[in-house]
């Protein structure tokens, strides 16, 4: 499979904090990768770097192959990169399905029936058609981040990039969300997922990566991370997260 | 002393006369001030180094300076530079200019009080910076505003009486006028302070339509 992101060597500092240092990653097409490790680690920079919502210092970032560069049409690399963000960050002042049509009608020109019955559609795959004329603060968390999923495959994405999409969800919500995200999974999706859910990243990742100061401490799959830790601070960070 | 407003009653229709000079100094001031404001605003906010100082100097100069010296320089000062502005349109410059700074600085904090969040989920989906300000943050910044933005057209329609102070014979001038000939100081001031809380009710009560209908959206 060839590898729809890579980034080689990013440097990556919020003033005189190193965020990342060296970093490395190539993520293969159809691959789920799951980012584990404490927070300030650079897991969400990581995402945020890959969608250029946070400029890099030095390193190269390349999608499918080509390298993002300053003449790189943005609106274009991110129309294929789908976002879901630990707020969710519906727009409150759209109803549920203006959320989901907003960006393929004014970025991709698709008209607006088209756009809506692609919506409704999204909407009865997250389980939300009842909802489609709501407002987002009328939906409970869980349903909030489940349009915004619907929002982000709006655009057809190539690649999904979940930011700690249940960290801000009551802990009753997170099995809602995660079910839509399992299912996306099966269906061949792409996705980096920053997630504190162990469960859900030994049931669906192909790939975890340990993440501290800004650099892998180790990666594999599931079982090798869960089961048989070679490094001392993964041991740490999963004794510690198990309680 | 005894108060006799019944002389003020004759003199109704000239004093309701510059009801109507203080309102147009006013809506004029306040269109030409939205304009700059919102053109302030965006330099204010802007990435480019050049036009978010100049935002900052007019901001800075405006708010620190009186707005009756700002008056005087463009209507008495100018022409001593050899530019002469009619009485009207300095009036009505300077007092745009003075709330534009203001209305600026209102804007500024109403779209930086808006969730960073809603900018990079806009810009996430692939929306243009410019589609996100104005689709997905401006909405929202506008709601924001709408409160300190009220407070800044009544303090305008206030300060236009400063206008009479460059010869414009709008409301407070007129009564000025109606002193000279009639010495009912009292009673012409009060009735002109009641016809200012009039003008100011009724945009107040417009306002808060306003603002009850956008809060239910």
């Amino acid at each position: 499979m060839s590898a729809i992101i890579e980034m080689n060597n990013i440097f990556k500092s919020f003033g005189a904090i190193q965020v990342l240092k060296d970093f490395t990653m190539k993520i293969r097409d159809g691959e789920k990768v799951v980012i584990i490790g404490p927070s300030g680690s650079g897991k969400s920079t990581v995402l945020r770097c890959i969608n250029k919502l946070e400029p890099i210092q030095s390193g190269a970032i390349l999608f499918e192959g080509e390298e993002i560069t300053l003449s790189t049409d943005l609106s274009k690399l991110r129309t294929q990169i789908g976002m879901v963000f630990q707020r969710f960050n519906l727009f409150p002042h759209k109803t549920v399905l203006e959320n989901i049509i907003e960006a393929p009608v004014v970025v991709k020109g698709v008209t607006i029936s088209e756009a809506k019955a692609a919506a409704l559609r999204l909407l009865d795959r997250v389980g939300l058609a009842d909802k489609a004329d709501n407002y987002p603060k009328e939906l409970s968390g869980g349903q909030q981040q489940r349009v915004a999923i619907a929002r982000a495959l709006a655009m057809n994405p190539k690649i999904m990039l979940f930011d700690e999409p249940t960290s801000a969800l009551d802990p009753e919500l997170v099995g809602e969300v995660l079910l839509v995200m399992k299912a996306l999974a099966e269906e061949g999706m792409t996705m980096v997922v920053v997630t504190h859910e162990m469960g859900f990243a030994r049931e669906v990742a192909d790939r975890v990566v340990f993440m501290d100061q800004g650099m892998i401490v180790e990666e594999g799959t599931p079982e090798d991370i869960f089961e048989n830790p070679r490094e001392e601070r993964t041991k740490v960070f999963l004794k510690r997260i198990r309680y | 002393m005894s108060l006799d407003y019944s002389i003020i009653l004759n003199k109704f229709p000239i004093l309701l006369e510059g009801c109507l000079v203080t309102l147009e100094i006013s809506l004029y001031s306040l269109l030409l001030g939205m304009v700059f404001g919102i053109a302030g605003s965006l330099c204010r906010i802007s990435s480019n180094r050049f036009l978010s100082s100049i935002a900052f100097f007019y901001v800075w100069i405006i708010r620190g300076t009186p707005v009756m010296v700002q008056l005087f320089i463009l209507y008495f000062g100018l022409p001593q530079l050899g530019l002469k502005l009619s009485s009207m349109t300095a009036g009505v410059l300077g007092l745009a200019v003075n709330t534009g700074a203001y209305i600026t600085e209102i804007i500024r904090a109403g779209i930086q009080a808006v969730d960073k969040g809603q900018m990079e989920a806009a810009l996430s989906l692939g929306m243009k910076p410019r589609q996100a300000m104005i689709r997905i943050v401006g909405p929202q910044a506008i709601k924001i505003c709408i409160p300190p933005l009220v407070n800044q057209f009544i303090m305008t329609l206030k300060n236009s009486s400063i206008a009479s102070l460059v010869t414009i014979t709008e409301l407070f001038r007129t009564g000025e006028q109606i002193i000279y000939t009639t010495f009912r100081s009292f009673e012409v001031y009060t009735v002109i302070a009641v016809l200012y809380l009039i003008m100011n009710s009724i945009f107040m009560v417009i306002a808060d339509k306003l603002e009850k209908r956008m809060a239910r959206q």
